[in-house]
């Protein structure tokens, strides 16, 4: 087999910044070969996707050095267009890559743009949009797509081109579980096709399958080889700030034989060897927390006013006060439209929503504000001032509170979230997690005693979801209710004291953390399944619920 | 959210070819701003209603109930006091209100809903590539052809993204119902900020996958879209022409007018 990309010590400056992007790289991949490309937020990832297409150095402009030739063309003298031809590159934000009003026209766009005839392209769009599990759905827009749905159809889009190499960066990061199946499983039929595949991805379990894996770090690759060989290195994963394989991190814990990299290996290794005998599950039983019910949803039924489908159905939900609560569910399941019930931005159809036994529906809004605070998924729909001081402080300045007061309460919103002294900067220029942070101290600046938040691990590498959830751990100890939707499996079971799971607007499991993730059958007709650890704990029989229970669990026998 | 008013149905009208239906539509404007007498305009939107039958465009008639009965009404109401006839029914000082100016008023809200009911056809049956294809081959530059068609898609996107930024900032307390004009436009930056920003960081995302998918303005391409002018083109522009032409003499003469003006 021949080289499909050979990359000789190239380095990247953007104009405009002075830290390197890219330093150094070498590397070389061989045709139809799948690598998997890990890292933290910033680590140059995406700027080396850009980098095998042309767009570094032809879109994005900056000092660029060394070479990076594909299929024998030496890349940064060749322009972006005639690239498309060799490199299919999906980018990260699929939303924004959408742009036709049907799938077949999004499809055909690259066809066209080749020059191809019009045959051709019927027989392209026909072919890939089969590929993709989309062939029904070709007049649809796109808009009206799921999110694993529009991931595939972006791919298609660039299949079509007939690249013999496709990269894809973060392909699966704003999906569901099933959306990431989906993804993945067109990953798969690439390999089988003998095509080189290229993936940017932060979860372990895609990393599995793959011949190859880079780990960057500051701009550098500081690792390259097979799975098996880099991601049981846990100390260089995590000075990655990539999230070690959750087996292979309790088999060495534990001092096990064997680095398991999946459940099933871990199952077959704990067999083999007789590391520990499964025994039945026992939930311990939880405290049910006596506190006062502080929200109440009853019998709430909502529609949406443009369409006629119910997006929630007879929700019953009693949430307390203290308590860590995890919406859970597929996309389109009703988790955002359930959360904004609970302060008051949807009105419930039929059923009411009670604060603290009081009506939503009686509670004016910037008293709201002060009740239950909500963080929305993305904190650029939200972040708007010159520095980070006037947007933490501006719900505070909308009630009307006296300036000194929003100073201090504005310093102590930003050290609960990490962000002491970061007053003057000016939070467009912040990273993705610090900006995260910003709109979370924006709206605890309110002093909310409940806070809401959408989303809040998506977007953030493995070492800024932790700091991101301990933060919230943090808030909770101090006696705020938290409720938190994710899509994020471990995020739920590691830090909610309960798990709401919702399926087509209905809630299908309510239960303690451990309890709910037992129940796997119902999980998986919600589309979800339990993270790594617990998988491994239902078949053993473990009640922990993170690494460090498990292991305290498995030592004492 | 849906902005867009296309409705994925397959009448003759759908299948018509872009340049008909853009041709088309302009000539349906020509004949609404014929006539100013109010039957004759009644006949016109009459004509139209029943194009909107057979377009199935009904549904989008129904979306915008509203904008068409505040048009009548408000034409109705205002138009009289500015247009002036010869036989007068009422005055108040400079005011005056004539038998003429009254049909001409009724007349005017006709031509306005007449003239948005014509508009709806059109985007009922047009989806936004076709209508820039349409454009193409009616020799606007691929380009600007593509520039424009792109705005229109924006549109729906950058709305979306509004109705999340506005969500967001009620939720922290931004009252944008209370306060007068000069306190409300001040709580207009916390919104249009962030829509600015995503504006931005949206369309440069959108310009790298246009690359990364070979786009290049300026380099010759190949279409799907395929669309032939066939009889039934020809046809429906022969009569629309003919329809307009008809109008326009009957003006000429002088009917369907109540005053000699526009």
């Amino acid at each position: 087999m021949g080289v499909a990309i050979s990359i000789q010590d190239l380095s990247f400056t953007y104009a405009e910044t002075r830290r390197p992007a890219l330093q150094h790289i070498n590397g070389q991949v061989e045709e139809g070969t799948f690598v998997v490309i890990m890292g933290h937020e910033g680590a140059g990832k995406s700027t080396l996707c850009c980098s095998l297409n042309a767009l570094v150095p032809r879109f994005f402009r900056g000092e660029y050095s060394g070479r990076v030739i594909v299929h024998n063309v030496e890349v940064a003298k060749a322009r972006v267009a005639e690239m498309s031809r060799r490199v299919g590159l999906v980018l990260q934000d699929f939303e924004a890559q959408l742009f036709s009003t049907s799938v077949e026209l999004e499809v055909a766009f690259g066809p066209e743009n080749l020059c191809l005839p019009r045959d051709e392209i019927e027989r392209r769009i026909d072919r890939y949009l089969r590929f993709v599990g989309l062939a029904d759905m070709r007049r649809r827009e796109p808009a009206s797509l799921s999110g694993g749905q529009k991931q595939r159809l972006a791919i298609a889009s660039v299949l079509a081109l007939e690249p013999p190499i496709l990269v894809m960066d973060e392909p699966t990061t704003d999906l569901d579980p099933i959306g990431r199946e989906e993804v993945l499983s067109v990953a798969d039929m690439l390999r089988q096709e003998q095509r080189t595949l290229l993936v940017v991805d932060h979860d372990p379990e895609t990393a599995v399958d793959a011949d190859q894996v880079w780990l960057m770090r500051e701009g550098e690759v500081v690792a390259q080889g097979p799975p098996r060989q880099v991601l049981t290195d846990l100390a260089l994963l995590e000075s990655c700030g990539v999230q070690p394989p959750p087996t292979v991190a309790l088999f060495q814990a534990l001092g096990w034989p064997g680095q398991p990299l999946t459940v099933e290996e871990a199952i077959t290794l704990i067999r083999e060897h007789d590391l520990a005998r499964p025994r039945p599950l026992q939930c311990p039983s939880t405290p049910t927390n006596g506190r006062p019910v502080i929200l109440e949803l009853r019998d709430v039924d909502y529609v949406y006013p443009t369409r006629a489908v119910e997006a929630l159905s007879g929700i019953h939900l009693q949430i307390r006060e203290g308590e860590f609560l995890a919406i859970v569910g597929q996309n389109g399941s009703g988790k955002t439209t359930l959360a904004k019930h609970l302060n008051g931005l949807l009105k419930p159809t039929r059923g009411e929503v009670l604060f603290r036994g009081r009506p939503l529906g009686d509670i004016r809004r910037t008293e709201m504000a002060r009740l239950v605070g909500y963080v929305f998924q993305n904190p650029d729909h939200q972040i708007f001032s010159n520095t980070v001081r006037e947007e933490v402080g501006f719900s505070l300045r909308m009630a009307g509170m006296d300036p000194r007061a929003v100073e201090e309460r504005v310093a102590e919103a930003l050290a609960v979230v990490g962000l002491a002294g970061y007053e003057e900067e000016v939070p467009f220029t912040l990273t993705k997690g610090e900006r995260q942070r910003v709109a979370v101290a924006s709206v605890l600046a309110a002093q909310p005693q409940v806070i809401i938040l959408d989303e809040p691990t998506t977007g953030l590498d493995y070492r800024h979801q932790r700091s991101m959830m301990e933060m919230l751990r943090d808030l909770h100890r101090r006696g705020h209710t938290v409720i938190i939707i994710t899509h994020s499996m471990w995020v739920a079971a590691e830090y909610a004291e309960r798990v709401v799971v919702m399926k087509d607007g209905r809630i299908l499991v309510d239960a303690p953390t451990r309890m709910a993730f037992a129940q796997e059958p119902a999980l998986a007709e919600a589309s979800l399944r339990p993270p790594p650890l617990l998988r491994l704990g239902n078949w053993l029989g473990t009640s922990g619920l993170t690494l460090e229970a498990m292991v305290e669990e498995l030592r004492t026998g | 959210m849906n902005i867009f008013l296309y409705l994925d149905e397959n009448t003759w009208f759908h299948r018509l070819d872009p340049r008909t239906k853009i041709i088309g539509v302009l000539l349906l404007f020509g004949i609404v701003m014929v006539f100013n007498h109010p039957l004759y305009m009644a006949g016109v939107a009459l004509g139209l209603l029943l194009l909107g039958v057979a377009a199935k465009a009904l549904p989008n008639f129904w979306r915008m109930r509203y904008i068409l009965a505040l048009l009548v009404v408000f034409s109705t109401v205002l138009w009289p006091f500015f247009a002036k006839g010869p036989t007068p029914l009422w005055s108040w000082g400079r005011l005056e209100v004539s038998r003429e100016s009254l049909m001409y008023a009724v007349a005017m809200g006709l031509r306005l809903a007449s003239f948005v009911a014509a508009g709806l056809i059109f985007l009922s049956v047009t989806t936004n590539e076709e209508f820039t294809q349409g454009l193409i081959r009616l020799g606007l530059p691929y380009p600007v052809a593509f520039a424009f068609s792109t705005a229109l898609r924006l549109v729906p996107t950058f709305a979306g993204a509004g109705a999340t930024i506005v969500q967001a900032q009620i939720s922290r307390g931004l009252d944008v119902e209370s306060g007068n004009l000069f306190q409300r436009a001040g709580k207009f930056i916390p919104l249009a900020v962030p829509l600015f920003i995503y504006a931005i960081r949206h369309t440069n995302m959108l310009a790298m996958a246009l690359e990364s998918k070979g786009f290049n303005p300026g380099a010759p391409r190949t279409w799907y879209l395929n669309p032939q002018m066939r009889r039934t083109d020809t046809i429906a522009l022969a009569v629309l022409a003919a329809l307009f032409l008809a109008a326009l003499l009957l003006r000429l003469q002088g009917y369907g007018q109540v005053l000699p003006r526009l």
